[in-house]
């Protein structure tokens, strides 16, 4: 259970294991379920195009969601000690931080 | 329907704009005294109370895209494909990734900005508005490109 006591252990944990899932995500294509949207079908975990292209954006969110939100329970239960040296810019320092690598990983498009 | 839809996501997105803009001009540039000119007024909003507006207007314009995403796959990225207009090609799957990354950030800025925490973590407070005011304004030009994009002779 999450108190009051723990949210901001749960709310930095997860803004950070959320953004790492996300990139390690996209990257490995960890998808929990493919979307084929010229069949509107789901298929559950990493499939290939069908009929059309294969969509795995929502699938990386729910993978990274679901990782995210266990790591963070996970975590609210540390003990105060080590709770209070979590640093609260790490909320903001990890997504920023993961929003670079993307623009690294897509600057193909940009330098054609 | 999917016109219908992607007028309703651009109206959110641009609600959306204008709340996490109010919020991140007041949160960087305050007004200490009185407020009288346009600008001003929009430097003494008070932050705060954007801040349930915003994550509601996110939650609802990302949901919003994620419907109409299939539909950009589909019909527009494949053109785009064809057309080799790699930039706003690319510029899209950052806003995609950009989009994905601002929803984990939501729990932590909707914390930072309770009522208790009004004097302490100013700071990630405060970097956690621009970081959210760059994804939307991103995100917002991008789809505004991309939905006009004939008519920008690319």
């Amino acid at each position: 259970m999450i108190t009051a006591r723990s949210q901001p252990t749960f709310v930095v944990t997860f803004a950070v294991t959320y953004a790492i899932f996300y990139v390690v995500s996209v990257e490995y294509n960890l998808a929990l379920f493919t979307y084929h949207p010229a069949l509107e079908e789901f298929d559950f975990l990493v499939e290939k195009a069908k009929d059309g292209p294969a969509m795995y954006w929502y699938g990386w969110m729910a993978t990274s969601a679901i990782a995210a939100f266990v790591l963070a329970a996970l975590a609210s239960w540390l003990p105060d000690c080590w709770a209070k040296r979590v640093w609260p810019g790490w909320s903001w320092v990890a997504p920023l931080s993961v929003m670079f690598v993307f623009v690294y990983i897509l600057r193909r498009f940009f330098l054609r | 329907m999917i016109v219908a839809l992607l007028i309703l996501h651009g109206l959110l997105a641009v609600a959306l704009l204008g709340a996490i803009t109010h919020q991140a001009i007041s949160v960087w540039v305050p007004m200490r005294g009185a407020a009288g000119s346009f600008v001003g007024r929009m430097r003494a909003v008070p932050a705060k109370s954007y801040v349930n507006a915003i994550i509601v207007l996110y939650a609802l314009t990302a949901l919003l895209g994620g419907i109409i995403y299939p539909t950009y796959r589909l019909s527009v990225r494949i053109v785009l494909e064809q057309m080799q207009l790699y930039v706003p090609n690319g510029a899209f799957e950052l806003k995609e990734h950009f989009v994905a990354l601002g929803l984990g950030v939501l729990p932590a800025y909707w914390y930072f900005w309770r009522e208790p925490q009004a004097a302490e973590h100013a700071r990630t407070r405060a970097v956690l508005t621009a970081l959210l005011a760059f994804i939307v304004w991103w995100g917002f030009l991008v789809g505004h490109v991309l939905n006009n994009i004939r008519g920008f002779d690319l």
